[in-house]
């Protein structure tokens, strides 16, 4: 067979409603046989003009806007816009607020790493440790809805401190459940890591270096999976980071394999975290000193942290009153999103969910 | 192979474990004190502050007053549209008085989005029929209010203590 061998190219839609897309996300792939030729993400159905809306809405109003972009790590959203905001009016958080946002943050990395790992199995086509990482992520939600009242929806924060304190057990209850955690995480790990169809399948697709991933901005475990150490926790430490003792996970490969390796062993990382902040959390006011109508000087101000998917930001101007001028928020899992065609050219199609999953993408926050 | 093996014990010593399904609706669940689900109301408590209308980020509540003849304010209308309520609960924090607060009930399913247009009587009853924590509570300091303020009661045929 000479390859001038003239073949019709397919063009196949998959989504907007397709199960491992996980929202709504349309991807137009051309396909030559069973060759991607070509891929062109469409996203925006799950747009909500949270951006916008902001513009018009007290910094306070905008919290609960921000648990609906990354629904599944609502509390790191949470705490990227009041952490914002708080740099800007410079305000002085107490201790126990400070140690219980870092509580409930790495609670919901673990949560969100949960879902990762259950639902990249579930696209590859294994049922059963979906099952296993929901039952597990539970026991998280269950604790967020004692402290804060809801399991997705947090609005827990607030700028100055958080909304609620601990109920009388709360603190016993996490401390009680990172063990736990820990072991089922090690249960998950032998049941899946060890798998050989799971290495096959996974060991190096959506392969990329370094240098891509910083050329295509890539933040979070998508750009530490190829080895470049760059965690903000660590490298510009926000809020009390610095009083903990944990690594940054790296990967060598930047493949498909590699990042599910790094998120799995980062929440081993972030349970230790919650351990040591759960066991040296001080008694104190949850509030701290704010003006009881918050105006952000007028200026430019950008703050991010490492969220569940990258560098989550939230870039203030303000114009001096009580409601932002604009708002926009970094969201990684867009900008994850954008090197998802370089990484399909070429491949089969039978890899494409493979390579979409190991993205983690979460379409709450692709669209805003 | 042993990837396998390693698989299938842990799958094997699944089988005598508990079940966590919770059979919902035949099995309720437990929510938690500060579970946050519709809101009830309670007039009597109101003073028509409007600050609930202002903080909502949704503007979903809509709500007015009239002076009654003791010159004191009065709710007349008090509505919220669950349809865009995101119960985020920044209402419950600002009201003074606490006279809108969340309750344990969480089912809202109606024929039409009409439905979900909820007024002042259906609001103010939403504990009844659930039976919710904070209602309770709401009845029991109501009751504690009314005791202290009996002898001014009595005189006024006054709904409640507003204070
Ligand atoms: S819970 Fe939030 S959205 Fe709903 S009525 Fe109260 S302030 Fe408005
Ligand atoms: S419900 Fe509360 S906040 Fe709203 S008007 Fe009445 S007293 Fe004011």
């Amino acid at each position: 067979m000479t390859s001038t061998l003239h073949k019709e190219e397919m063009i196949l839609n998959l989504g907007p409603q397709h199960p491992s897309t996980h929202g709504v996300f349309r991807l137009v792939v051309t396909l030559d046989g069973e060759q991607i030729v070509d891929a062109d993400p469409v996203i925006g159905y799950l747009h909500r003009g949270t951006e916008k809306l902001a513009e018009g809405l007290q910094y306070t109003q905008i919290i609960p806007y921000t648990d609906r972009m990354d629904y599944l790590a609502a509390m790191l959203n949470n705490y990227a816009l009041v952490h914002a905001v708080e740099y800007a009016l410079d305000l002085e958080i107490p201790d126990r607020a400070e140690y219980l946002r870092m509580i409930v943050m790495e609670l919901n990395r673990v949560a969100s790493h949960m879902v990762f790992i259950g639902t990249y199995l579930l696209d590859l086509g294994a049922m059963s440790p979906f099952l296993y990482a929901f039952i597990e992520r539970e026991n998280i939600v269950e604790l967020f809805n004692e402290i804060c009242g809801a399991r997705l929806t947090y609005n827990y924060m607030r700028i100055g401190g958080v909304k609620w304190d601990a109920t009388p057990d709360w603190i016993d209850k996490v401390r009680r459940l990172v063990p736990m955690l820990r072991e089922k995480v090690k249960m998950i790990d032998n049941l899946v890591s060890g798998n050989e169809i799971f290495l096959n399948r996974v060991r190096g697709i959506g392969k990329f270096t370094k240098e891509e991933a910083l050329n295509y901005s890539l933040s979070g475990v998508n750009l530490r999976s190829t080895g470049f150490r760059f965690d903000l926790r660590k490298v510009r430490p926000y809020g009390i980071y610095d009083r903990f003792d944990f690594d940054v996970i790296v990967g060598e490969n930047g493949d498909a394999l590699d990042r599910y390796t790094c998120r799995l062993r980062e929440i081993e990382q972030s349970l230790r975290i919650v351990e040591q902040a759960a066991s040296q959390i001080p008694e104190g006011p949850v509030m701290g000193k704010v003006p009881k109508m918050i105006r952000v000087p007028a200026g430019e101000y950008y703050a991010s942290i490492e969220g569940a998917r990258g560098e989550l930001g939230a870039y203030i101007v303000s114009d001096g009153k009580d409601k932002p001028y604009r708002l926009k928020f970094h969201r990684p899992s867009f900008v994850n999103l954008q090197i998802l065609r370089k990484l399909l050219i070429g491949q089969n199609v039978a890899n494409l969910i493979a390579i979409l999953g190991a993205v983690d993408i979460v379409l709450g926050e692709v669209d805003g | 192979m042993f990837g396998f093996l390693k698989g299938m014990g842990i799958t094997i010593r699944q089988l005598p474990t508990k079940k966590v399904t919770l059979m919902y609706p035949n099995e309720r669940p437990q929510w938690p004190e500060r579970f946050r689900g519709v809101h009830e109301y309670i007039p009597e408590l109101c003073i028509v502050c409007y600050q609930c209308a202002r903080i909502c980020p949704t503007s979903c509540i809509s709500l007015s007053g009239a002076r009654d003849d003791n010159k004191k304010m009065r709710i007349e209308t008090y509505d919220i549209n669950f349809e865009i309520c995101i119960l985020c609960n920044l209402c419950t924090e600002v009201c003074p008085t606490n006279s809108i607060r969340m309750t344990s009930q969480f089912e809202l399913a109606e024929y039409t989005r009409d439905g979900l247009y909820k007024n002042m009587d259906w609001l103010y009853h939403n504990h009844v029929e659930h039976g919710s924590f904070r209602a309770m509570q709401a009845e029991k300091e109501r009751a504690a209010r009314e005791e202290l303020e009996m002898p001014v009661q009595q005189k006024s045929d006054d709904r409640g203590g507003d204070k």
